[in-house]
């Protein structure tokens, strides 16, 4: 008697999680946009002067200039702050616009500028900048903003990064699954791989 | 009622379902976090810091006395993992259990952050400049000796250690080390001229073993570890013969071809024996010693060690037919009133077997003696605690001892340094020896330290180490030992010391002053640190000291073995282990968590006893056992074990803290408190292996935790692997 009251009890507790469900779910795991929130930076750092278009006031910066590590490291870092000053030290005509001096009062103290993390996957998700960038631009000549642009968008049109892509698992997948050429020369394809622990170790 | 009307199969599937959806939920993107964590970049970054990948950087292990050279991978600016540093000779780029788990010292939780003053039971943060006025202070006040409590030193610190107390002027140094082979040091002196000559185990074809452990804990590990690979394999590839002579079997004993067991405190007996045996086989020995040894035939050594006859051929004849052996006493030897005699005795087969100079070999003196080794003796707490029972001491500094830990109850050494008006910790943890300061001051662990030394056993040549710091302070609070030291020396010779910013600027200055003599007068002074920090050891010139060569002087009278004791029947052995050897570094759990390699139990003490003897007591494992000397008492859990002579109980040192930390307050019982006040008679040194005991069952039964046996052995009962007979097996079936 009370065996189908106790269920439903159970039962309610199952809706529930479902409506959880419902309510974190996306249109679908393959779209191509999905913007992440705004990300409040201390310095609000415009991509699009550094490596935008010169036609629209860009400097045409290579990504890799400043991300450097990108390519020869899991993770991409942020540039050390000594790469600012670098050259921001001898570009007088904006020395005194109110970001530039921030970023010289950050200088002065040697404090590392708080950035904060705007593409942050999960701790148990292991993904490796250098072998994408060593197989898109090294391997396969494609332009540095377009591979990059896969998973960043296109960031030479913004200020401060956001994120433009899901990031997750199923997006990761739908790319893999796809042929892609092995190098720019050849005609042979190959996908990315699939196995668990590529990503997940 | 819920039980009967909800039944498992009902619940099951409701749970089936309920855990797809919140899996399911789980699945979107909810997981991927925007903007929550900051990623610091660096100010500055050198050209090889690349983030994700590490650096490896040169650095001295500090967690036993060999001085191994290790390298740590640093990623991040985050100390991760320790590997051997190629360039040293003592290990050649091996490490050992006890040395990976430095990382364990220096990320512990349980470390000291901040200068504590005591105020009632309680301990009150102070600012440094505070403690060291205070220190000051107290120095200056009343009459007394100010005694500096130490371990072995060596290196820069000993220098300004020893500055210190010269400007102290009513200053005394006592260096104190729990375990230590000071006993094999002293006749060594005597026997070869110097404490520690070179063992080249590589080179012997034999070697017999009076309780050495060199494989576990024995002086420098690592580095016999790899002459013992070279033993067993030459060149020629022919294997030595290793024979181990001690009373409890311990990893060196496991690893030799004959392990005998002889009845403890005949070791020096059964040497002699040995010599007498080889003479009559035909070996030449000298007319006194001959006369030494002739009483000692074959017969009466076997029946006083418990060795049999047959054995004792087999080894003679082993001895005559290969040659060079060497012959090492170890600490089972030395632990007696007569381990001066035992020690003697072994040293004196070594020289009629003629490996000095073949298999044992002269170290080089160092040139510069300020940085020279002080190694420490328990005579040296001995001397201590006598001033301290007298009150003469005013003022006590402890650094890299624990002696309310290690020292026996006997010596009454907690109720004494409570006469000691002003008592001075630097500390890593709050161990025993800190929660009775006065003062603590917390020091920097080695991994965020600036530091030379020179260890006691160098293989080849002379070296000096070098401790560098391998990331930032993980506490701004705790501050280097070099550091401490020069602070308290600009308070007494201010004008000498006033040039060194920290103790960095003046271990460079010293380092780069004395690049002359090292033969890289050539190079700038950049050049010189740059190299000598990469790679964490600078070679010294070393001028080559000869042994004594004369076989046999003075006099050698061995006591008869042991009488009987009704009331303490057994003797009882405290074992040194390679994880935990006095128990200062019993905080760091992955040493708590490794097996003891012999019995493989974890997290606790033992008593290791004959299965005989327990029989005879009617003992099992696991039984909780109250082990009794005229002393003291603990309890802990027996373990039945084969290797071990009957006569004999075994506890490991190290265990039963009841400070320290989090990992080792409370875990197990603390063997050093319940030795026996005797001592060797020539040394003055604490006999270890002296005290006699009873055992009684305490009551409790427990499982013991261990990775062997029934326990381990049918997989918690789960019989995870099945065994069967292999033509029962149908493979086929099972794919």
């Amino acid at each position: 008697m009370y065996h189908f009251l106790r269920l439903s009890v159970l039962f309610i507790g199952l809706f529930a999680a479902s409506c959880g469900y419902a309510v974190n779910a996306t249109p679908s795991l393959t779209t191509s946009d999905d913007l992440g929130p705004k990300v409040e930076q201390p310095i609000e750092f415009p991509h699009d002067r550094h490596a935008g278009d010169a036609a629209k006031g860009g400097m045409q910066i290579n990504c890799m200039y400043c991300h450097t590590y990108a390519r020869r490291s899991a993770v991409a870092g942020i540039p050390p702050l000594q790469k600012c000053i670098g050259c921001h030290q001898s570009i007088e005509s904006v020395r005194e616009t109110p970001r530039i001096k921030k970023l010289f009062e950050y200088w002065e103290a040697k404090k590392a500028v708080p950035w904060k993390k705007v593409h942050d996957l999960p701790d148990f998700v292991r993904f490796n900048h250098e072998r994408h960038i060593q197989r898109f631009i090294f391997k396969q000549g494609k332009p540095v903003q377009e591979a990059c642009g896969y998973c960043h968008g296109d960031v030479k049109t913004m200020t401060v990064a956001r994120r433009q892509k899901p990031l997750s698992m199923g997006w990761c997948v739908s790319c893999h699954q796809k042929d892609h050429p092995v190098d720019a020369a050849s005609t042979k394809t190959t996908h990315g791989p699939n196995d668990c622990w590529q990503c997940h170790k | 009622m819920i039980e009967n009307s909800f039944n498992r199969r009902d619940f099951m599937r409701v749970l089936g379902w309920g855990g797809a959806t919140v899996a399911l939920s789980g699945c979107g993107n909810t997981s991927v976090e925007d903007g929550k964590e900051f990623v610091t970049s660096y100010v500055e970054a050198a050209d090889y810091v690349i983030p994700s990948i590490g650096t490896y950087f040169n650095t001295t292990c500090a967690q036993c006395d060999a001085g191994c050279g290790i390298m740590g991978r640093v990623r991040e600016g985050r100390v991760l993992k320790l590997e051997g540093n190629p360039t040293s000779s003592i290990n050649k780029g091996k490490t050992c259990g006890l040395g990976q788990a430095g990382v364990q010292a220096h990320y512990n939780p349980d470390r000291v952050r901040e200068p504590l003053l005591r105020n009632g039971s309680k301990g009150e943060t102070i600012t440094w400049e505070k403690a060291l006025e205070l220190i000051k202070d107290k120095i200056g006040v009343g009459a007394g000796e100010v005694a500096f409590l130490t371990g072995g030193v060596s290196g820069h610190t000993k220098v300004l250690l020893k500055n210190y107390l010269d400007a102290l002027g009513s200053g005394h140094h006592y260096a104190y080390e729990a375990v230590s082979p000071a006993i094999i040091r002293a006749a060594n002196k005597k026997a070869y001229g110097v404490e520690m000559p070179r063992l080249r185990l590589d080179k012997a074809k034999v070697i017999v073993s009076f309780g050495a452990d060199f494989l576990g804990a024995w002086v420098s590990p690592v580095h016999f570890a790899q002459q013992y690979a070279r033993f067993r394999k030459n060149a020629k590839g022919e294997r030595g013969v290793l024979v181990q002579i001690e009373s409890k079997m311990t990893l060196t004993g496991a690893n030799a071809d004959r392990w005998l067991a002889v009845r403890p405190g005949t070791e020096g007996i059964f040497a002699l024996g040995l010599i007498n045996g080889l003479a009559a086989a035909g070996l030449s020995v000298p007319k006194d010693v001959l006369d030494l040894v002739r009483s000692y035939t074959i017969s009466r050594v076997s029946k006083d060690t418990g060795v049999s006859t047959e054995h004792m051929d087999k080894l003679i004849a082993l001895l005559r037919a290969r040659s060079p052996s060497l012959v090492i006493a170890g600490s089972a030897a030395e632990g007696y009133a007569h381990g001066s005699q035992n020690a003697a005795a072994i040293n004196l087969l070594n020289k009629v077997l003629g490996n000095v100079g073949k298999t044992v070999e002269p170290p080089s003196a160092i040139s510069f003696p300020q940085i020279t080794p002080t190694t420490g003796s328990r005579s040296a707490l001995q001397a201590l605690n006598d001033s301290m029972a007298q009150g003469k001491v005013k003022v006590l500094f402890s650094y890299g001892a624990n002696p309310v830990f290690t020292a026996p109850i006997t010596m009454k050494l907690k109720e004494n340094m409570k006469k000691v008006p002003f008592k001075v910790a630097f500390a890593h943890y709050m161990d025993e020896t800190a929660v009775e300061a006065d003062l603590v001051l917390p020091l920097n662990s080695a991994m965020e330290d600036w530091s030379t030394s020179v260890p006691e056993y160098v293989a080849e040549g002379a070296q000096l180490n070098i401790q560098q710091p391998l990331m930032e302070k993980l506490y701004p609070g705790t501050l280097g030992m070099g550091d401490i030291l020069l602070a308290l020396l600009k308070q007494r010779r201010p004008d000498e010391y006033k040039g060194y910013e920290d103790f960095y600027s003046y271990l460079r200055g010293a380092m780069v002053s004395i690049k002359g003599t090292l033969g890289k007068a050539s190079e700038s002074d950049d050049t010189f640190w740059d190299g000598a920090l990469s790679h964490g050891v600078v070679k010294l010139k070393d001028t080559p000291i000869s042994l004594a060569n004369k076989v046999f002087s003075g006099n050698l009278a061995l006591p008869a073995p042991f009488a009987e004791d009704g009331g303490y029947p057994l003797h009882l052995i405290p074992a040194v282990s390679a994880s935990l050897r006095d128990g200062r570094n019993a905080n760091e759990p992955w040493l708590q968590e490794s097996p003891d390699p012999l019995t493989t139990i974890v997290w606790d003490s033992w008593v290791e006893v004959h299965p005989k003897t327990a029989a005879k007591l009617g003992i099992v494992e696991g039984d909780i056992v109250e082990v009794a000397s005229k002393s003291g008492a603990i309890k802990a859990q027996v373990y039945v074990f084969p290797g071990i002579h009957p006569d004999v109980i075994s506890v490991p040192l190290g265990y039963g803290h009841e400070a320290m930390g989090r990992y080792a307050k409370g875990v197990g019982a603390n063997v050093f408190r319940m030795l026996d006040p005797i001592f060797d008679k020539e040394t003055g040194e604490l006999a270890m292996h002296e005290t006699r005991v009873k055992i009684t069952k305490a009551g409790q039964r427990v499982i013991i935790v261990k990775d062997e046996g029934p326990a381990g052995g049918n997989q918690m009962g789960r019989k995870i692997a099945v065994r069967m007979s292999s033509e029962k097996a149908n493979i086929s079936k099972e794919v």
